[in-house]
Formats: structure tokens, C-alpha cells, sequence
């Protein structure tokens, strides 16, 4: 295939912008998924590094092709995500963020202090293996599962779960088995994305995976929302494309990027896609009770 | 953007006239100009500014000017290769200065050297900058070449024990302290202990407590000004005197250091490529042109961006065309002689001389040459 030259150069002028969009739009389905059932859980950061390391090592150290490496970055995440998963499901709200933040950041002094993953120095020269169609592949089919699911009878659970976990659970839905489940997926979701992040940028380092990037990835599912699972990827775009879009700026920049969040905040209290999403009546769903 | 592109569209119909003979080369710059470190990519940016005054009243290639673009990266490695993408593919850019961190070189060099557009780090000094590819330069010494100078000058004053002591969860501090041990063995000194912290510690008691035990003559810090400031503080609360010299690495030479530890700092040695008060042909004009320009005193930062500016105009002049493949070839066999000393690459893109480092030690909360 071959495309005019103009076209060619811009698809390489914005070729990293678009693999963050879709990047962070895998993150942000990855935030989605735990405070779709209602846990704010901040271990995304935490999971990207774990699969963006585990990714980076086996395709420099071991020669694997990508298509292999890319289904094994999960499996550390998801490990970790078990691990963590039955002690800390006991913690609600700020307990459950704190607690995850925390283990987050017990990560990142681990890539600090083990030479094997380069220390502060991270990890450079990690071929590019991460192709647009591929990202974008992934991101779509995580979308469209996560709207089937969504709109089957475990959506209408994790929505109940979300407004009220008691009476969900006095309703014999198995809040801790679902609970569980959307830690799990978030592992995949977000180890894959660090798999991709790290093939795609040649260089990763502890830093990346700390406090400050899990309080980004909330920001996408905040300012987004989570009526949907569109409206957190809305909510990612918007934040990855903000900056670039004001580079013309450089002045105003930051505090242009600021102001322009608050104001969000401010006016769109359920996010830039505020809509709940529709469900097939009860009739068609099959199992729902 | 539309109507900006119209703009200039525009603007470049009424200006054509003008420029029909004077066309421009198109030189992209990525340093930090928002956020936390913004101090190193505003002094470079100066620096470079400054240059290239100087360079567009004769021009280049025969009375071109050179344009400079210089895009912020916000210290964030993500934005550093869009910049870097945005130079090469939307201006065009035939050559790039920076980007200011190593992790931001370590990110952009593999896009750049891939477009085969010469880049020059001026401020990278982390080891393995110059292997991402043959496109990739620098006018930084690295550290390697800095501290053996400085460990050398500390040998001629007896000592023969060190403690190293560097900060584990920053690129620069880690790839600094990797140097100075290295350094330290090589030159046979004897290292008692090694001790890391964290760059946002601020209580260093138990390192310090166990390095008085030690009693070595000296003691290797590799962190950025502020923790240096904290352990040099902390350390003559707890008695360390005059016997047990402080050696810095890169992170500490820089004034912010005599402003936060005061008369702690005094006798601290770094080993620097450039200092204000440096007398090497053109260095006191440079200053005396940058205090006029800025009102501010110029750092290493803004000498170095200053020099790699003239550099890379000679490199394009001696090329022949605005080409990055033949701007390449000739930047490797740029030979001048600037506000840093005499400069010459290697083969492996890297600066040739350290003849250039002068080692520095703190007296009353300034720096001064060590004689």
C-alpha cells in the first residue's frame, strides 16, 4: 500500500500522538472497569508498569516475537492483581485508593532498586513493535466487550453494585466475585496498554508508573465519565490531545490546560459523555433476573 | 489552524519579495520550557538565542539565516517525540539541538536518527547517549569525562578513602553515581561504603551516621542541588568538619547550591565544563553579551546551548547545502574553539577533549576555581 507523500508524512508527524490515543484509551477503559463497579482502585499505573517491563524483557532478553509477548505481558499484571485483589477487596472508597496507590508506588521503589530492570536508568532501546492498526484493534475490541457487557445482565449488576453495594448484595448478586472480575480485566486492559506504551516509545523508567500517572488515568475516567464506556476514551483523547493542540501557545500552555480541565469539571459534573447507557429490555437479555 | 496556515500563507506572499534571495534553514530545538525543570530549557533556549544573533548577522550558506523552532517537551518524554515528529515532519527541520534530559534523548534519538536528522544534545551527559545511532551527537562532556578530573585534583590532596552516596530513583543521580564508582576504582581509591536515598529524602542521619563511623577523606555525592544541599546541611550537624572533603557531581555544581546550604557548602569540589569566571577566548565577551541581553548571569546550561548553536552553524555553513545527510558528515568534523575551551567530536560523536573542565569549590555560598 502506498500512500501520497504528503499524507505520509503527516500520519509520521502525528504517529505518537495517535498510538497514545489509543493507548491511553485502553487505559481509561482499564480505569473504567473498577469504578464502573464501584471501586476506586488506582492500581492501573501499577499494572501498566508491570506489563510494560514484563513486555519489554521478554521481547530483549528472551527474542520473543510480539504476538506472544503482547498475551504475556498480562499474565504478571493479572498475577499481581490476584495477589492484591483478595486482601484489599475488603477496603472501600479512599481506603481501597490509598491502599492501591501504595502498592503502586512499593512497585516503582522495586524497579528502583533492581539492577536486572536498569534502576532510575529504566530500560532503552526496546525495538517498536507496536503497529496503529494493532492498538487501535485492541482498543476497539475492548470497547465492544466492554458494551456487550455492559449492556447484559453483569452491567446491570456492577451499575447496582456501584450505587449501592449492600443492597446489591442483598439482591444475591456476589459482589466480591464481581468485584474481583473488573480488578482482573483492568490488569489486562492496563498491561497490555504498557506492553504497547513501552514498544512503541523505546524507553521506560520506574517514573512512569508512579502516583502521577495513576492520577492521570483517574483524570481520564473523571473528566470522561462512566455512565459508558465511550466516555472514558472521550475523556482520555481529550487530555492527550489538549497539549498538542496548544503548542502554538507556549506561553499559556499549562495554565490554558488548567483552566480548561477546571471548567470541564466545573460544568459537565457527569463528564464530556454523561449519558448512561441503554440496555436490550428484559425480555431479550436471555438470563437476566 | 486553518486560518493561521492562511495567515502565513499570506504573509509569506507579501514577504516573498523580500526573501527571493534570502531563503532561511530551518533548525528545530526541543527543550523544557513549562514545568518543574523549565529553569534548564529557558537557559539553553537563551543561550541559543543569543548564538544565533550572532551567527544571522553574516548567515550561513552564504547569507541565509537560520530559523529556529525551538518546541517544549515539558520534560515529558511522550511530548518530547511529538515535538520531534512535529519538527521533522511538519518544519522541516534539517537539524535538531536537545532535548534537554537524557530520557528525553533516549526517546526522541531512536525518531531522529530513524529520519536520519543530525541531533545534538547539549545538555545530555548520561553514558550510551551517542550508541542510539549515527545521527545522534552531543556537545555535553559526559559525566565520565568530568569526574575523573575532579577525582584526580581530590588525590593530589591525600585522599585515598571515599563514601559514595547518590540518589537511586533519578536517571541523572544513578547514571552519575555508575561514573563516580567506576572513576573511583580506576583510580585506585578505596571505596568504604555506598549508600543510597531517595532525591525527596530530607533526613540522611543513618548514611551519614555510618559514613562518620567509616572515617573516609572524602565523601562522593551524585544527586541533584537540592538533596546535596539537604546532606551537606545534615552533615555538619553531625560533626563533619574540614578533614572529610565533599566531592559533587553535576548535580551539584550549580549556585542554587551556596543559596540553600550556605556556609554548609563550603570547600565542596565539582568538576564543571564551564564557569563564569573562565577566561578562555570569547567567554567574557559571551557573559558581558548575555547580561546585557537578559539581565541575568549566564549558567553552564546556556554556555553550552551557546556554543552547540555555533557549532551546528558551522556544520551547516561547511556543508555546502541545507541537507541533513551532508550537515551530518560535516558536524563530525566541526573543530572550533568557544566559551567552553577548544572542541572537537571523537568518531563515536561524543565531545574529544575534557581539556576544557575546571575544577570548582564552594567558598561562602560561591564558586570560585580551584587553584
Amino acid at each position: 500500500m502506498t500512500l501520497p507523500a504528503w499524507l505520509d508524512d503527516l500520519l509520521w508527524t502525528y504517529q505518537t500522538l495517535i498510538h497514545s490515543l489509543g493507548i491511553n484509551g485502553l487505559l481509561a477503559l482499564a480505569m473504567y472497569v473498577v469504578l464502573a463497579c464501584g471501586q476506586l482502585s488506582l492500581g492501573q499505573a501499577a499494572f501498566m508498569g508491570l506489563g510494560a517491563y514484563s513486555g519489554a524483557l521478554l521481547t530483549m532478553k528472551a527474542g520473543l516475537p510480539f504476538y506472544l509477548v503482547l498475551p504475556a505481558s498480562c499474565v504478571a499484571p493479572v498475577a499481581f492483581a490476584l495477589i492484591i485483589g483478595v486482601p484489599t477487596l475488603r477496603l472501600s472508597g479512599v481506603y481501597l485508593a490509598i491502599a492501591t496507590i501504595g502498592l503502586g508506588e512499593v512497585l516503582r521503589s522495586a524497579y528502583l532498586n533492581i539492577d536486572a530492570l536498569g534502576g532510575a536508568l529504566g530500560l532503552n532501546g526496546i525495538p517498536e513493535r507496536a503497529e496503529t492498526w494493532m492498538i487501535f484493534a485492541l482498543l476497539a475490541l475492548s470497547l465492544t466487550a466492554l458494551v456487550l457487557v455492559g449492556r447484559s445482565r453483569f452491567g446491570r449488576a456492577m451499575e447496582a453494585m456501584r450505587e449501592d453495594p449492600t443492597a446489591a448484595a442483598a439482591m444475591g448478586i456476589d459482589v466480591a466475585r464481581y468485584h474481583l472480575a473488573a480488578l482482573v480485566t483492568s490488569a489486562v486492559l492496563a498491561g497490555i496498554a504498557g506492553c504497547l506504551a513501552a514498544h512503541q516509545s523505546s524507553f521506560i523508567g520506574p517514573n512512569e508508573y508512579g502516583f502521577e500517572p495513576a492520577v492521570t488515568i483517574l483524570s481520564f475516567a473523571l473528566l470522561g465519565g462512566i455512565g459508558n464506556p465511550f466516555a472514558p476514551i472521550a475523556g482520555a483523547w481529550f487530555l492527550t490531545l489538549l497539549p498538542e493542540l496548544m503548542r502554538d501557545l507556549p506561553e499559556l500552555r499549562l495554565a490554558l490546560n488548567g483552566i480548561i480541565i477546571v471548567l470541564a469539571v466545573l460544568f459537565l459534573p457527569h463528564g464530556l459523555l454523561g449519558w448512561r447507557m441503554r440496555r436490550t429490555p428484559e425480555k431479550l437479555a436471555g438470563g437476566a433476573r | 489552524m486553518k486560518r493561521r496556515h492562511l495567515g502565513l500563507l499570506a504573509a509569506a506572499l507579501i514577504a516573498a519579495p523580500a526573501f527571493a534571495q534570502a531563503q532561511t534553514v530551518p533548525v528545530g530545538a526541543i527543550e523544557i520550557l513549562s514545568g518543574p525543570a523549565a529553569a534548564y530549557g529557558i537557559a539553553i533556549k537563551a543561550g541559543m538565542e543569543l548564538a544565533l544573533d550572532e551567527i544571522n548577522q553574516k548567515g550561513v550558506l552564504g547569507g541565509q539565516k537560520i530559523a529556529l523552532t525551538v518546541e517544549d517537551s515539558a520534560g515529558n518524554k511522550d511530548q518530547a517525540i511529538n515535538a520531534a515528529r512535529k519538527l521533522i515532519g511538519r518544519d522541516k527541520v534539517v537539524a535538531i539541538i536537545g532535548p534537554t534530559l537524557s530520557n528525553e534523548m533516549f526517546a526522541v534519538g531512536p525518531v531522529t536518527n530513524e529520519r536520519k536528522i543530525p541531533t545534538l544534545g547539549t545538555s545530555t551527559t548520561a553514558t550510551g547517549i551517542t550508541d542510539i545511532g549515527p545521527y545522534i551527537f552531543r556537545t555535553s562532556l559526559p559525566e565520565s569525562d568530568v569526574i575523573p578530573v575532579t577525582l584526580a585534583k581530590a588525590m593530589t590532596r591525600g585522599v585515598k578513602t571515599i563514601a559514595l552516596m547518590y540518589a537511586n530513583d533519578d536517571a541523572f543521580s544513578k547514571s552519575g553515581f555508575d561514573v563516580m564508582k567506576a572513576a573511583a576504582e580506576k583510580a585506585g581509591l578505596n571505596i568504604v561504603t555506598i549508600d543510597s536515598f531517595g532525591s525527596k529524602d530530607t533526613d540522611f542521619s543513618a548514611q551519614l551516621t555510618k559514613i562518620k563511623g567509616l572515617k573516609p577523606d572524602a565523601v562522593g555525592i551524585s544527586a541533584l542541588v537540592e538533596p546535596v544541599s539537604g546532606v551537606l546541611l545534615q552533615a555538619r550537624q553531625l560533626g563533619f568538619g574540614k578533614e572529610t572533603l565533599f566531592i559533587g557531581g553535576n548535580g551539584s555544581n550549580s549556585p542554587k547550591l551556596g543559596a540553600i546550604a550556605g556556609a554548609a557548602a563550603d570547600g565542596l569540589i565539582v568538576g564543571s565544563p564551564w564557569f563564569i569566571g573562565k577566561t578562555t577566548d570569547g567567554n567574557p565577551a559571551f557573559v558581558e553579551a548575555f547580561r546585557a541581553k537578559y539581565k541575568v548571569d549566564p549558567d553552564q546550561f546556556a554556555a553550552q546551548a551557546y556554543d552547540a548553536m555555533k557549532i551546528m552553524a558551522i556544520a551547516i555553513d561547511k556543508a555546502g547545502a541545507a541537507d541533513p545527510e551532508k550537515i551530518a558528515t560535516s558536524l563530525g568534523k566541526v573543530q572550533f574553539s568557544g566559551v567552553m575551551g577548544p572542541f572537537a567530536f571523537t568518531d563515536h560523536r561524543d565531545p574529544a577533549t575534557a581539556a576544557g573542565v575546571v575544577v570548582l569549590t564552594m567558598q561562602d555560598g560561591k564558586f570560585t576555581i580551584l587553584q
